[in-house]
C-alpha cells in the first residue's frame, strides 16, 4: 500500500563512510565519516574541490572501488529499492507514470556488505552512474548499440525473451546468451539454423529496446546511431548516449559524477536540462557530484559541501547558498568572481588542504579558517543540524542573514 | 645588477654546474638500476662472463699456438661431463667443451664490443649529421637508411657474410653493417628534438660554435636511448652471430659458441648432448644478461616511472 | 582524410625501397667474387674467359648489368640453384609452402599461447601469473633459437623417442596428392587421417620452437597493453553496468588491449622468417630456410640474393598492412579522446 509518508523516505542513506587507500605516504583517509541521506526522488548536490573525496563517495555507491589500494575501512551504505507500484503491480499505469518498477523487495539493503553477485545485480538496474568523460567512459572498439545492449542483456533478459516471442523454455545456448553468461561451445550453436532464427529475434528486440532508451534522450535517428563508433559522435551526443544507457533500465538512483565537466558551455546546459526532464519523468533521484557551485546551485534540491573527507555543510540548495554557515562554503562562494567583484581582485582561501594521511584530531579547515579557535585546533566538529534542514559541522555559530562577503584575506593576483 | 656581456658572462660556470647536475643525475639512475632486483641479476651474470673472459688464460691452459682453436685431445674423444680434467666433457674431437665456454666468452666478448663500438660511432656520426644538416642530405641519408631496415636483420647479416666469406671477422663485419642504421635513426631523432629545445638557443645567442653546441648540449642529451640500445646490443649481437656461426659462416673449429653447438649436433643421436648444451646455455645467460640490464636501464632512465 | 593520405604515401614509398633493396642485393650478388666463378676454371685462356664474360654480360658497365639482373628478376628469372640441380623458380614454391606451413603453425601458437598469456598476466598484475610471464618474455627474447630447438630435440627425440625429425613419414607422404604444397591441409583435402596426424605430429616440435619467441613477444605486449586499459573509464563503466568481471576483461578491455599488440604483428612475423633458418637446419625441415643455409655453405650465392629479395619485399609488405590497420583501428581509440 502507498505510504503516506513514503515521499518523504529515502533512497538511500550513508552512515559514517569511510574510504582508505594504500599509498607509499602511508593511508589516505580519503572519506573519512561521511553521513547523508538521499530522498526519493529529490537531486542531491555532492561538492568539493578536487580531492575532497566525493567522487570515491559516489562510487562507493556501486563498490567501483579499486579494491588493492581501496580499503572499505567502515561505514553502511543502505539502500532501499523501490518495490512495484501497488497499483498496476509493476506493469505501468498512470500513477507510477509507466516506470514499472520491479520487485526488488522493499527492505534496506547494505551496499557495502551484500554478495559481489547481488551487487552486479544492482549495477546498472537499480543504480546506475554516468562518468565525467563520455569520450573516454564508452568502448572505442564497440559500435553504440553493442555496449548499450549489454545493460538489457544483463538485467532484462526476460522481458526481451518475451519480446522476441521466444517461449521463456528456450534452449540453453539462447536463453545463455540473452544473460550474458556464455559457456563455451555457445558462440558455435548459435550459428546454426534453428538457434540462428533466434538469434536474430532476440537481435531485433534489443535493437528495438536500445532505440527507445535511445529516443528518450532526444537524439537524432537512434536507428543509425547505434551502429556508430564513439569516436563518431560529439561530446554533446555521447553523453546522452551514456545517460540514455544508464536510465535504460529505470534505476532509483542515479550517480553523477561531473557529467558536463568535459563538455561546452552550451551543450551542457542542453544536458542538464536532459538529466533534469527525465529524473522528474519517471523520479529517479540523482546525487550530482560537482566542483561547480553555480551549476548545483540551478539543478540541485539539496546540497552538501564535502572538504578534506568529510562532509561540512548539507541543507537545501536555497538554505546553503542563501547563508552558508561554514567558512568553507562561504570561502567557495566568495571565490567565485561574480559581476560585482572589483578588478584585480581574486579571493582565495589561504592555505592548502591537509594532508590526509593520519589526519589530526582537529577540524580540518583549522589553520585556513579565520574564524578559527584554541577549541578548533583540538577537536573535530561533528555534522549537527543548526536550522531546519540545514546542518553544519563548525563550533562557531555563524549569524544568519550575512549579505556581507565575509572577510577573508584578500589575495591579489 | 650590472650588464651581462660576452665579457663578462662565465660560461665555464654555466658549463660547470650543468656537470654537477648530470653527475647527480647519473647517480640517481645507477641508484634505481641497483634497487631492481632483475637488474642486479642480470649485472652479476654479466661481472661474471666479463671475469670469465678476462681470466680466461687463468682459468684454463691456453692452447698452442692458438688459444682460440679448440685443443684437440685424440686420447679422450666424446668423453662425458664428471670425466677428470674435462668437467664438461669432451667433444668428438676430443676438445675440452669447459675450453670451449671458457674462450667463447673471449670470443664474444670481442665480437660484440667491436660491433657495438664500431656501429655506435659509425651511426651517431651519420645520424648526428642528418639530424644536423637537414635538407636532402638528411632525406639521401635516411631512404639509405630505410631500405637497410627493410631487410630482415639476421638475412641480411647472413647474405653480407656469405659474399664476404666464413670466417670470424667477416661476422663482426657484416653484424656492423647492418646494425648501424639503428644508431643512426636514433641519432638523428634525438638531434631533430634536442634542436628545437630552448637551452640550445640560448647556447647560440651566447655565440657558441655549432661543433661546441653539438658536443657539449646536444649530445649528453642523446646519450640516453643509445646507452639502452647499446646495452641491449651487446646481447643481442652474440646471439644473431652465434646464429650466424652456426648456420656456419664462421670457421671451424675455433672456440666460439655458437660454432661448439652446431658441432655437437652430430654427437644427439648417440645421447651425447653435452658438447651443444652447455655452449648454447651461455649464449642463452650472455643475451639475458644484457637484456636484463638493458630493460632495468630503460626503466630507470624514464623520468616518468615511479615504481610499479 | 588522414588515414587515406597515410595509406598513399606509405603505396608511394614502397616501390622505392623495394628498388633500393634490390640495388643492395645486386652489389652484394657483384662483392662476392666473379658470378661465374663457377663456370671458369684456371686451365682457360684469357680470351676463352672474356668470351664467358661476354655471355653473361660482365662485360656491360655495372649499371646495366643491374637492370638486366632486374628485368630477369621481373620476368620470373631467378637464376640456377646449385644444391637443388634445378632453376630457382622451380623449386621455390614447394620450399615456401613447407616453410610457411612452419611459420603459419609457429604463428598460431604464438598468438593463441601470447594472447592468453598476456591476458593472463595483465589481469592479475604484480602476482605470481606475471612474474612467470614476464620470466617468459624476457628468456623469449634471449634464447638462441637453435639452442633450443636442439635441447628439445635431445629430450624428446634422443632420450624419449617420441618425437620425429623432418617433416613427414616418406610413404604417408607419398601417398597422397599434393596441390597446396601444404602437407596438412593436402591431408585433409585427401580425407587421409593417417596423413593428417603424421603431418601434424612432426609439425609439433618445430612449430612450438619457432613459436616460443614470438609468445614472447606478443605476451609482454599483451600484457602491457591490458594493464594499460584495464584503468581506462570505460573499464570501470562497463561494471558499472552490473557486468561480470570476466566480459569486462574480455569484450572490453582485452578487446581493446588487442589494438596497439597489432603493431607487434610486424615484430613477430620477421621473428618467424628468420627463424624458419635455423629451425630447418635442426630439425632438417625441407623449407626455404634449409636450402639457403646449405646455398649459403656451397658459395651458391645468386640463390641466396633471391631469397634476400623476396624475404625484404614480404616483410615490407606486411609492415605495410599492419601499420594501415593499426591506424584504422587506432582512430576508434585517438578521436574518441
Amino acid at each position: 500500500m502507498l505510504d503516506a509518508t513514503q515521499a518523504s523516505k529515502n533512497v538511500a542513506s550513508v552512515r559514517d563512510l569511510k574510504v582508505h587507500f594504500q599509498s607509499k605516504r602511508g593511508v589516505v583517509h580519503a572519506v573519512d565519516g561521511v553521513s547523508f541521506d538521499i530522498r526519493d526522488g529529490e537531486t542531491l548536490g555532492l561538492v568539493g574541490e578536487t580531492g575532497c573525496g566525493k567522487s570515491v563517495t559516489g562510487r562507493s555507491f556501486l563498490r567501483l572501488l579499486p579494491v588493492p589500494p581501496g580499503i572499505l575501512a567502515g561505514g553502511v551504505v543502505s539502500f532501499r529499492p523501490h518495490g512495484p507500484c501497488a497499483v498496476c503491480e509493476g506493469a505501468g499505469c498512470a500513477d507510477c507514470t509507466n516506470t514499472g518498477r520491479r520487485a526488488s523487495g522493499d527492505q534496506p539493503i547494505d551496499l557495502l556488505s551484500i554478495s559481489s553477485e547481488n551487487m552486479r545485480r544492482i549495477r546498472g538496474d537499480r543504480i546506475a552512474m554516468i562518468f565525467q568523460d563520455p569520450g573516454k567512459a564508452l568502448n572505442p572498439t564497440l559500435t553504440i548499440g553493442a555496449q548499450m545492449s549489454e545493460v538489457f542483456l544483463q538485467h532484462r533478459s526476460a522481458e526481451l525473451l518475451e519480446r522476441a516471442s521466444l517461449p521463456p523454455d528456450t534452449s540453453g545456448a539462447v536463453r545463455r546468451f540473452a544473460a550474458q553468461e556464455p559457456r563455451f561451445g555457445d558462440g558455435l550453436i548459435l550459428k546454426f539454423p534453428p538457434k540462428r532464427g533466434q538469434r536474430a529475434k532476440l537481435q531485433v528486440a534489443l535493437n528495438q529496446m536500445v532505440t527507445e532508451a535511445l529516443a528518450e534522450t532526444q537524439v537524432p535517428n537512434p536507428v543509425k546511431l547505434m551502429d556508430r563508433f564513439p569516436h563518431e559522435l560529439s561530446g554533446g551526443m555521447r553523453q546522452r548516449v551514456m545517460i540514455a544507457q544508464a536510465l535504460a533500465c529505470n534505476p532509483d538512483l542515479l550517480i553523477a559524477d561531473e557529467p558536463t565537466t568535459a563538455l561546452d558551455v552550451t551543450v551542457e546546459a542542453r544536458i542538464l536540462e536532459l538529466i533534469r526532464a527525465l529524473q522528474q519523468r519517471r523520479k529517479t533521484s540523482v546525487l550530482y557530484i560537482s566542483h561547480d557551485l553555480s551549476l548545483v546551485r540551478r539543478i540541485c534540491d539539496r546540497v552538501a559541501v564535502m572538504y578534506a573527507g568529510r562532509i561540512v555543510e548539507i541543507g537545501t540548495t536555497e538554505d546553503v547558498f542563501a547563508n552558508p554557515r561554514h567558512p568553507y562554503t562561504r570561502g567557495l562562494m566568495a571565490a567565485v568572481p561574480t559581476a560585482g567583484t572589483a578588478r584585480g581582485k581574486l579571493a582565495a582561501i589561504r592555505g592548502t588542504v591537509p594532508e590526509l594521511v593520519d589526519p589530526p584530531s582537529a577540524c580540518r579547515f583549522a589553520g585556513r579558517c579565520p574564524y578559527e579557535t584554541a577549541a578548533c585546533r583540538r577537536n573535530d566538529p561533528s555534522l549537527l543540524p543548526v536550522a531546519g534542514d540545514h546542518s553544519v559541522a563548525c563550533f562557531i555559530d555563524h549569524p544568519t542573514g550575512s549579505q556581507v562577503a565575509p572577510s577573508f584575506e584578500r589575495v591579489t593576483e | 645588477m650590472s650588464e651581462i656581456t660576452d665579457s663578462n658572462f662565465d660560461k665555464t660556470a654555466v658549463r660547470d654546474t650543468a656537470f654537477r647536475v648530470r653527475m647527480r643525475r647519473f647517480f640517481g639512475v645507477l641508484q634505481r638500476l641497483t634497487s631492481n632486483p632483475t637488474t642486479v641479476v642480470g649485472l652479476v651474470l654479466i661481472a661474471l662472463m666479463l671475469a670469465m673472459a678476462i681470466f680466461a688464460p687463468w682459468i684454463t691452459e691456453a692452447n698452442t699456438p692458438d688459444a682460440y682453436q679448440m685443443p684437440r685431445d685424440w686420447g679422450a674423444v666424446r668423453k662425458p661431463p664428471g670425466t677428470p680434467g674435462h668437467w664438461l666433457g669432451t667433444t668428438n674431437e676430443g676438445g675440452d667443451v669447459f675450453y670451449g665456454v671458457i674462450w667463447g666468452s673471449r670470443t664474444s666478448l670481442q665480437l660484440s664490443l667491436y660491433v657495438v663500438g664500431s656501429t655506435m660511432v659509425i651511426g651517431t656520426i651519420i645520424g648526428s649529421v642528418a639530424g644536423l644538416v637537414g635538407g636532402w642530405v638528411d632525406e639521401v641519408l635516411m631512404r639509405i637508411v630505410d631500405v637497410f631496415l627493410s631487410i630482415p636483420e639476421l638475412i641480411f647479416a647472413l647474405a653480407i657474410a656469405a659474399v664476404l666469406g666464413p670466417s670470424f671477422t667477416n661476422i663482426i663485419i657484416a653484424l656492423a653493417m647492418v646494425i648501424w642504421v639503428k644508431y643512426a635513426r636514433i641519432m638523428r631523432a634525438q638531434v631533430i628534438q634536442i634542436k628545437q629545445n630552448d637551452y640550445v638557443d640560448a647556447a647560440r645567442v651566447i655565440g657558441d660554435s655549432k661543433l661546441n653546441i653539438y658536443l657539449k648540449d646536444i649530445l649528453p642529451n642523446a646519450v640516453t636511448p643509445v646507452t639502452v640500445q647499446a646495452t641491449l646490443d651487446m646481447g643481442n649481437v652474440v646471439l644473431i652471430g652465434a646464429t650466424l656461426s652456426f648456420i656456419g659462416l664462421s670457421e671451424a673449429g675455433i672456440a666460439e659458441w655458437g660454432v661448439l653447438v652446431s658441432e655437437g649436433q652430430a654427437g644427439i643421436a648417440s645421447g651425447r648432448w653435452w658438447a651443444s648444451t652447455f655452449p648454447g646455455l651461455m649464449i642463452f645467460l650472455w643475451a639475458l644478461a644484457f637484456n636484463l640490464v638493458g630493460d632495468g636501464l630503460r626503466d630507470a632512465l624514464d623520468p616518468r616511472i615511479e615504481g610499479r | 582524410m588522414q588515414l587515406r593520405d597515410y595509406i598513399l604515401r606509405r603505396l608511394l614509398v614502397l616501390p622505392i625501397l623495394i628498388i633500393g633493396v634490390s640495388i643492395v642485393v645486386f652489389t652484394l650478388t657483384r662483392v662476392g667474387g666473379s658470378p661465374i666463378g663457377i663456370y671458369l676454371s684456371h686451365e682457360m685462356t684469357p680470351s676463352e674467359v672474356a668470351e664467358i664474360q661476354a655471355r653473361f654480360g660482365l662485360d656491360q658497365p655495372v649499371w646495366v648489368q643491374y637492370l638486366q639482373w632486374a628485368k630477369g628478376i621481373l620476368q620470373g628469372d631467378f637464376g640456377y640453384s646449385g644444391v637443388a640441380a634445378a632453376p630457382v623458380s622451380d623449386i621455390f614454391p614447394l620450399k615456401l609452402a613447407a616453410t610457411m606451413e612452419l611459420a603459419v603453425a609457429a604463428g598460431c601458437v604464438a598468438l593463441f599461447l601470447g594472447i592468453t598469456l598476456g591476458t593472463f598476466a595483465g589481469a592479475r598484475r604484480n602476482k605470481l601469473p606475471d612474474h612467470i610471464t614476464r620470466i617468459v618474455a624476457v628468456s623469449g627474447a634471449s634464447l638462441p633459437q637453435f639452442w633450443f630447438g636442439i635441447l628439445l630435440l635431445i629430450v624428446f627425440w634422443a632420450q624419449l623417442g617420441i618425437a620425429p625429425i623432418g617433416r613427414s613419414d616418406a610413404t604417408i607422404f607419398a601417398s597422397i596428392a599434393h596441390p597446396t604444397g601444404l602437407y596438412t591441409i593436402d591431408a585433409i583435402l585427401a580425407g587421409s587421417l593417417t596423413a593428417f596426424w603424421d603431418a601434424v605430429w612432426h609439425l609439433i616440435l618445430p612449430a612450438l620452437t619457432l613459436g616460443y619467441g614470438a609468445t614472447a613477444i606478443i605476451a609482454r605486449m599483451m600484457r602491457s597493453a591490458l594493464v594499460e586499459e584495464l584503468q581506462q573509464d570505460y573499464v570501470d563503466a562497463a561494471r558499472a553496468k552490473g557486468l561480470a568481471e570476466k566480459i569486462v576483461l574480455k569484450r572490453h578491455a582485452r578487446r581493446n588491449a588487442l589494438v596497439p599488440t597489432v603493431t607487434v604483428i610486424g615484430l613477430t612475423f620477421g621473428f618467424l622468417l628468420q627463424g624458419t633458418i635455423t629451425i630447418e637446419i635442426i630439425y632438417r625441415w625441407p623449407g626455404l630456410g634449409r636450402w639457403m643455409a646449405d646455398s649459403v655453405l656451397r658459395g651458391d650465392q645468386g640463390t641466396l640474393m633471391t631469397y634476400v629479395l623476396f624475404t625484404s619485399v614480404l616483410f615490407l609488405l606486411v609492415n605495410l598492412i599492419v601499420d594501415v590497420v593499426y591506424a584504422n583501428l587506432d582512430r576508434r581509440v585517438t578521436l574518441g579522446k
